[in-house]
């Protein structure tokens, strides 16, 4: 097995980041038993998916500054800026009337905008994943980890808008899924960038740990915020970060 | 001629880090009317410091031991959360609501001066640079703070002092901390994880969801992410 991924580490790199695509489908899962999750239930969620990604990108930060400080804070603005293009990209519908599936107007929007959001959400995450392997496995392991049960709430936030709508389990699962694509397609790029043009290491880490910071300021805290109260949150959020740092320390 | 990590040195340093809590007040203008934007951007910048200056902290902390570190961050976080709850928030009378936003305001000092304590025993020029950006960071939460005490009807002046009265359990805390972690050295990663959860758990349950209320989340989120970013980048240059 191991010689298979010293000899193949792009294939590795890949099946990982695939792995991390298939845990988002998982946000399913509650609704096959239940019919929606409370607000407040979402707004734990993403606190929890807040602390695993503050956690990721602290061990993203180090690994970078190890390598070149002002190069990781340079990535780590681009990756800022990164999401907020995409975010002024997306956020610029014309309003009018939408359909997508079997949903129309206000709904099917809504629909588009939380599979697009989280699509290229997950180009930045698959990148993550990418250039986390040019760390070292102890590091690609943890950010692999926290990529992955961070897409859990995201396929549930997928499936609270659909399943609404009238759509099926399955049909909830495979955008779940698709909106996690970009990243086994971004990682492999990714990881070979890094891993050929090593001085770029830190760069990508910065971008990476940037591009996931500034997601945890701008979706995920903010809409925890509005369901929950915010010492909940704050305890939820910490609690998960420093776990994350002490999994990414002993793994 | 005292060492710069001296305690009566850390606490000159302190006491002057407390002492710019109390341009908050005099910095909100006359009259000091409400500026939503503003006080929503600099709770940002606070927030942005605090969070910039607490990887620098538990970045030191896990690179000595990463379990007292992560011990020491999880004690911070149960502490605070428990000290914010008996605390409790917002009330009608104007006593009480002086009392609790000053009150708030002595809950970040604690935790901020043991910090500045910890990262002053762990390098003296770490500290310097603490305390510096603690300072500055004090200015912009005291303006969030001096218009909760203004409000109560009070004059400039006397908000300005209770901005620097809020701020005294720095200059305690930060001697009390760097004396525990001079004498017993195998308590400095504790407590610089200690700082870390205190610092992180009260960015997330008050100063962001303060400045989510007054300003729009992607403004805030790019404040907070690239002042963290600046603060993390500096600190981390100067161990």
């Amino acid at each position: 097995m191991m010689a298979w991924v010293s000899t193949h580490p792009t294939a590795y790199v890949f099946l990982f980041a695939l792995l991390t695509a298939l845990a988002t489908s998982l946000g399913v899962l509650p609704f096959a038993f239940i019919r929606t999750v409370s607000a407040r239930g979402m707004a734990i969620a993403n606190a929890i998916a807040a602390g695993l990604m503050l956690g990721a990108s602290f061990g993203l930060l180090v690994e970078g500054t190890h390598h070149s400080g002002w190069a990781t804070f340079l990535g780590t603005n681009l990756g800022i800026l990164f999401i907020v293009a995409t975010q002024r990209l997306l956020g610029h519908g014309d309003g009018g009337e939408t359909a997508f599936l079997g949903a129309r107007g206000a709904g099917a929007r809504r629909m588009i905008f939380v599979i697009a959001i989280m699509t290229v959400h997950s180009f930045a995450e698959g990148a993550a994943v990418g250039v986390s392997f040019g760390g070292g496995t102890t590091l690609a392991l943890a950010i692999t980890l926290a990529v992955a049960v961070h897409n859990i709430p995201e396929g549930l936030a997928i499936t609270a808008v659909m399943r609404p709508q009238g759509e099926s389990l399955l049909s909830c699962a495979w955008w779940s899924l698709f909106s996690s694509l970009p990243q086994p397609l971004a990682a492999v790029p990714a990881f070979l960038f890094v891993a050929y043009l090593h001085a770029a290491l830190p760069y990508g880490l910065g971008f990476a740990a940037g591009a996931m910071i500034f997601m945890v300021l701008v979706e995920l805290l903010p809409a925890a915020y509005e369901e929950a109260w915010s010492r909940s949150v704050a305890v939820v959020t910490s609690t998960t970060l420093i776990a994350m740092l002490l999994l990414q320390r002993y793994l | 001629m005292e060492s710069p990590s001296s305690p009566l040195i850390l606490a000159l340093w302190a006491a002057l880090a407390a002492l710019a809590a109390g341009l908050g007040p005099v910095l909100l203008g006359t009259p000091p009317a409400p500026r939503p934007r503003h006080l929503g951007f600099a709770s940002a910048l606070a927030a942005g410091a605090m969070l910039g200056v607490g990887y620098a902290l538990m970045s030191l902390g896990l690179a000595r031991s990463g379990g007292a570190a992560t011990l020491g961050a999880m004690l911070g976080v149960a502490v605070t959360y428990a000290s914010h709850v008996w605390l409790g928030v917002g009330a009608a009378p104007r006593a009480v609501r002086i009392r609790h936003a000053v009150g708030a305001g002595a809950l970040h000092a604690a935790p901020e001066g043991i910090a500045m304590g910890a990262a002053m025993a762990a390098d003296p020029r770490f500290g310097l640079f603490l305390i510096a950006t603690l300072a500055v960071h004090n200015v912009w939460e005291s303006e969030v703070l001096g218009t909760q005490i203004l409000a109560g009807g009070v004059t400039r002046g006397h908000a300005a002092l209770l901005g620097v009265v809020s701020n005294v359990p720095q200059v305690v805390f930060a001697v009390a901390a760097f004396a525990v972690a001079v004498r017993a050295p195998m308590s400095l990663t504790v407590l610089l994880g200690f700082a870390f959860g205190a610092l992180t758990y009260l960015c997330l349950a008050e100063l962001l969801p303060d400045s989510y209320r007054s300003v729009g989340r992607t403004s805030i989120a790019v404040v907070v992410s690239v002042a963290a970013g600046v603060v993390a980048l500096l600190g981390g240059r100067l161990q």
